[in-house]
């Protein structure tokens, strides 16, 4: 290491560290403002350092904005997509990854088109077709767009294409059937990456704000963005420490899923890099 | 998404166009005897598909030569009449505006943060790992939460951004409820965020460079700027290519972080395509017209997505 490397070293880890901090500032200001007390905010503004502590934000926050019912409706629907997501695309990308059938490459070229299509822009028209059916407003409604990911029968398809075809032919002259190949041999196989696109799913619905807006109509379904929108709308004008506790509360349980799986992520996604 | 989107960024260097072959894709051996076992497998994820992607994509077209009533009962057909109030609304045209706007400001610089912040990571000594989490940390939040904290932030009165305007003696502004500052406040919110998706799929995109080719330049001696534009940025063509087809689908997209911050207000300063879609079919309860500007939508970002798709590319061994 010659000094000048060490200069280099140094200068970018001062930007780095700098970086990072941009990127923090906002999680930072969210959770500092959520423990300070409420009086005086609006005229004074806050030290960057809490120096008075006033955690009845957070149950003020938890009560007004309907956090309790918002976060056991998220909980639902987020898992609920989850298992039917998983239940449909594990077997879809099997089918895609080990099986020789007629029209198989038309059938992966209609699963990779669907990337192409824009999320958002075709919630509306999702809407529409779904009040046709006479499903708004119900929790139904918001979970059945999203049975299927056509990213997660792609990403699992990469991964299940890397099960060697040596350990197929084993578990066939060993007489298990395809289902029972699935679930013993290649779902074992992939689990990284089928752990990896859980928390994707997790992520985007946990996340997801336009649906739930356009769907939910009563508080009794209504998933924890939609209630924290609802609350900031409400006259809760400039009542900021409880905006932001709720905000942290909302924002809390991706975060931690993602520092606690952070590792097991990376390796899950490594898996799908090496079979591509 | 974003990591999502990562993982299909660093397949997407390797693998063919949709619909493409490789001799990898068929298997040798295996279930390989005709049965219906395949399509049986196949079929709820097809359906699923079918009805709640093409499907959409489909009525979008259908809706918006309708006009629709929001409560149920039947359509009245209405010819180009929704195309032509959209054309003609100056709320779209404001919409649209400001929607290049926000789509210029925030794709082209996170585009180039990005990337250099990803190469930053690679340069950073010990602790690079934590400049990593926390660089990632936006892409998993809740954009909503963050809207609202964004707005806690540039509030007029008590705002962080306001007394730090006041430390250097500026008067403070009224970020959000003034026609001028109003979407450049949700800028920056959409550049916290698009930021730390492109560093993502650059530091894959990086991770794809074999060591080899690192050890090559430095016998060579070819460092610094030289080597990101002569031998790097070649190499990461296709999570260029990538990064800038989602940064553009995201960008045009954008929704929820102007629905908290602004409404699309004041005046429809800083409305975009999808608040002013929003706007149309569930305010105004123009749903055919809502459709005509999803459909639109949905044609150019699929066009964009169909010139810039993965392609088989020469590099890959």
């Amino acid at each position: 290491m010659t000094k000048l490397n060490k200069v280099h070293t140094a200068l970018a880890t001062t930007l780095g560290i700098l970086a990072a901090a941009l990127a923090l500032f906002p999680f930072y200001w969210m959770v500092r403002t959520a423990v300070a007390p409420a009086e005086g905010l609006t005229t004074t503004g806050l030290s960057l350092i809490p120096v008075e502590f006033d955690f009845s934000n957070f149950t003020r926050a938890w009560d007004k904005a309907n956090l309790g019912q918002a976060m056991l409706n998220g909980i639902a629907v987020t898992l609920g997509i989850l298992v039917l997501q998983l239940l449909t695309c594990i077997p879809a990308a099997y089918a895609l990854s080990k099986f020789r059938f007629r029209g198989a490459g038309l059938i992966l070229g209609l699963v990779l088109a669907c990337l192409l299509i824009p999320h958002q822009a075709t919630m509306i028209p999702t809407f529409v077709g779904l009040n046709l059916l006479g499903l708004g407003d119900t929790r139904l409604g918001l979970v059945l767009p999203f049975v299927t990911s056509a990213i997660g029968i792609f990403m699992l398809r990469q991964q299940m294409m890397a099960v060697p075809e040596a350990i197929m032919e084993a578990a066939e002259t060993d007489g298990l059937g395809p289902l029972r190949t699935l679930v013993s041999v290649v779902v074992p196989i992939s689990a990284p990456s089928i752990a990896a696109f859980s928390m994707l799913s997790i992520f985007t619905h946990w996340n997801d704000y336009l649906w739930p807006l356009l769907v939910a109509r009563s508080p009794a379904i209504m998933t924890p963005p939609l209630s924290l929108a609802i609350f900031q709308n409400a006259d809760t004008g400039f009542d900021y420490p409880a905006l932001a506790a709720a905000a942290a509360i909302v924002t809390a349980p991706v975060v931690i899923l993602f520092l606690l799986a952070q590792r097991h992520f990376v390796r899950g996604m490594a898996g799908t890099e090496v079979a591509g | 998404m974003s990591l999502l989107t990562r993982s299909a960024a660093k397949v997407a260097a390797a693998t063919p166009a949709p619909g493409g072959r490789t001799g990898k894709q068929a298997p040798t051996s295996g279930y390989s005897r005709p049965s219906l076992t395949p399509y049986l497998l196949l079929l709820p994820a097809l359906a699923a598909l079918l009805l709640f992607v093409y499907g959409p994509a489909l009525l979008s077209l259908i809706g918006s030569f309708f006009v629709i009533p929001l409560s149920g009962g039947s359509w009245k057909y209405a010819g180009i009449n929704n195309y032509l109030k959209v054309f003609a609304d100056p709320l779209i045209h404001q919409a649209a505006w400001n929607t290049l706007v926000y789509s210029l400001a925030t794709i082209i610089p996170s585009i180039v943060l990005g990337l250099l912040l990803a190469l930053l990571m690679e340069k950073m000594g010990r602790g690079s790992w934590l400049a990593k989490t926390a660089l990632i940390l936006p892409m998993t939040a809740n954009m909503v939460a963050m809207a609202v904290v964004f707005k806690w932030i540039f509030a007029f009165q008590g705002g962080f951004a306001n007394q730090l305007l006041g430390i250097v003696g500026l008067a403070p502004v009224n970020w959000l409820d003034e026609a001028d500052t109003s979407l450049f406040t949700v800028i920056l919110l959409g550049l916290w965020r698009a930021t730390s998706l492109c560093m993502l799929l650059f530091m894959a995109g990086l991770t794809t460079i074999p060591s080899s080719i690192h050890e090559a330049t430095a016998v060579e001696g070819i460092r610094g700027f030289t080597k990101l534009r002569t031998v790097i940025l070649p190499m990461l063509r296709p999570t260029v290519v990538f990064v800038t087809v989602l940064s553009i689908t995201g960008a045009v997209q954008v929704f929820e972080i102007v629905n908290v911050m602004t409404k699309g207000g004041p005046l429809g300063s800083s409305e975009t395509a999808m608040t002013a879609a929003h706007k149309v079919g569930f305010e105004y309860f123009r749903i055919g017209e809502a459709s005509a500007i999803s459909f639109i939508l949905i044609a150019l970002l699929l066009a964009v997505g169909i010139i810039g798709r993965p392609r088989r590319t020469k590099e890959t061994p």
